[in-house]
């Protein structure tokens, strides 16, 4: 009946069926990757305005030493090489793991950047009205940098949407697993990568509306 | 500890030859891909602030598809999925095809946005004394347009370096590859995987470093002519 098209649209829909089960994997890692990255971006943005040189020190080291591995050697580290050593994470925690760590030295930057953002009379003045340095970056400055620093947060998110393709390595069961594993099985590569790709379009093409969303409206109250 | 790096040095006559000529294949890729990117990228910011409505429509799907999905399925597609077409690439072409497409899309926005961050006045007064538009672009428009996209442009030369490492997943010939040969004939993941995180590092930090100058360097410049 549909024999005009280039590929099998039962099949394509089967295919579908089993790709989406591992786009719920794919935004459960993203999501749990983006949690870890956010929190401890967050402690360690505050972390590094400390007057402590060690401390801040560390943090930069850090940051230098998670901007210059890629993501797929943290994740083998992780899940083959503590293996390896006696410690057994299976592949999903190792995942959300791995991304996790990696995704913490991008949004340090990005608080950090945040803070800097505002003006240091902020500050001055939360100190001049009798305010802790906790309580002043905690009533003060993070609900202003958290708003400056939204738009940022969510490329990030979208970047590690697409970076959850590279976990498939270490087996967990996201959408490029099934699409390898599907393509193992039928062999049909062009039609299943085609949709992976299509499914993955259609997952960050929202989120990276939204985004632009927020850009436009921070445009407009600055 | 001493026993975890007498390993290496038991290793190492074994390791080190195999590792030399594959982050030469590493940094080959991330040079060709990149070149590739920055080509495809500095078209892609042309078309889209093209004239032509059809040019323009083109360019910014392309720009929204391929930023929309992974790098690793713009591999995919192209190494496994064209083979049923008839269009075979070898893994390292199929690598640094693949990741120039995806590159190429991020660099055209940072191109795009260079160019429009430009005062309109710069370029008509530069047509206004005569230049013509090739002439504009290349002389006015282009060597501004560069000291706004180059901080930029230096951190997707060193996302590209680690993102070379997801090629090992097409088997392009490359130091994660290498790395994964090693750690399943020696049975020693955690050392060779730790190994190669070094490697990276090694490669990607001095960048980092010329990239932080350059950062600070145009912060500067910008600072003072306000």
């Amino acid at each position: 009946m549909l024999e005009f098209l280039p590929f099998d649209p039962w099949k394509a829909v089967q295919f579908s069926q089993v790709l989406l089960r591992g786009a719920i994997m794919t935004v459960q890692i993203t999501a749990g990757a983006l949690v870890i990255a956010i929190v401890l971006g967050l402690m360690m943005a505050v972390i590094k305005t400390s007057r402590v040189r060690v401390v801040r020190f560390l943090v930069d080291a850090y940051i230098e030493i998670f901007r210059g591995i890629p993501a797929l050697t943290l994740l083998f580290i992780l899940y083959f090489g503590l293996a390896y050593s006696g410690l057994q994470i299976k592949s999903v925690p190792a995942a959300i793991l791995g991304l996790g760590l990696v995704g913490c030295a991008t949004l340090t930057e990005v608080f950090r950047s945040g803070f800097e953002a505002l003006h240091h009379g902020q500050r001055e003045a939360a100190l001049a009205v009798g305010m802790t340095p906790i309580m002043a970056m905690r009533n003060i400055i993070l609900p202003q940098a958290v708003r400056i620093t939204l738009p940022p947060i969510g490329n990030y998110a979208i970047g590690l949407l697409k970076d959850t393709a590279i976990v498939s390595a270490i087996a967990a069961p996201e959408i490029m697993f099934y699409a390898r594993n599907l393509v193992t099985s039928t062999f049909d590569t062009t039609t299943i990568y085609v949709l992976a790709a299509i499914l993955y379009f259609c997952l960050s093409f929202p989120l990276a509306r939204i985004v632009s969303r927020l850009e436009e409206r921070r445009r407009s109250w600055q | 500890m001493s026993e975890f790096l007498q390993i290496y040095a038991e290793n190492w006559s074994d390791w080190w030859p195999q590792l030399v000529p594959a982050m030469w294949n590493t940094v080959a890729l991330t040079a060709l891909s990149y070149l590739f990117a920055v080509v495809l990228g500095i078209i892609l910011a042309l078309g889209k602030l093209s004239k032509i409505r059809v040019v323009r429509a083109l360019c910014k799907s392309y720009i929204e598809f391929v930023r929309g999905i992974p790098a690793l399925a713009i591999l995919f597609l192209l190494y496994f999925a064209l083979v049923p077409l008839g269009i075979v690439f070898n893994s390292f072409t199929a690598a640094v095809i693949g990741l120039g497409m995806n590159q190429g899309g991020y660099m055209a926005e940072v191109f795009r946005g260079g160019i429009e961050a430009l005062h309109k006045g710069q370029r008509e007064a530069a047509l206004a004394v005569g230049m013509t538009p090739v002439k504009a672009y290349r002389n006015i428009i282009m060597p501004q347009a560069i000291r706004i996209v180059l901080p930029p442009l230096l951190n997707m030369l060193i996302n590209l370096l680690k993102d070379t490492s997801i090629c090992s997943l097409i088997s392009a010939p490359e130091l994660m590859l290498r790395a994964k040969d090693i750690a399943s004939m020696s049975f020693r993941p955690m050392h060779i995987y730790l190994l190669i995180g070094v490697l990276y590092f090694t490669m990607a930090w001095p960048l980092s470093m010329i990239t932080r100058r350059v950062e600070a360097h145009m912060h500067r410049g910008r600072r003072s002519t306000v």
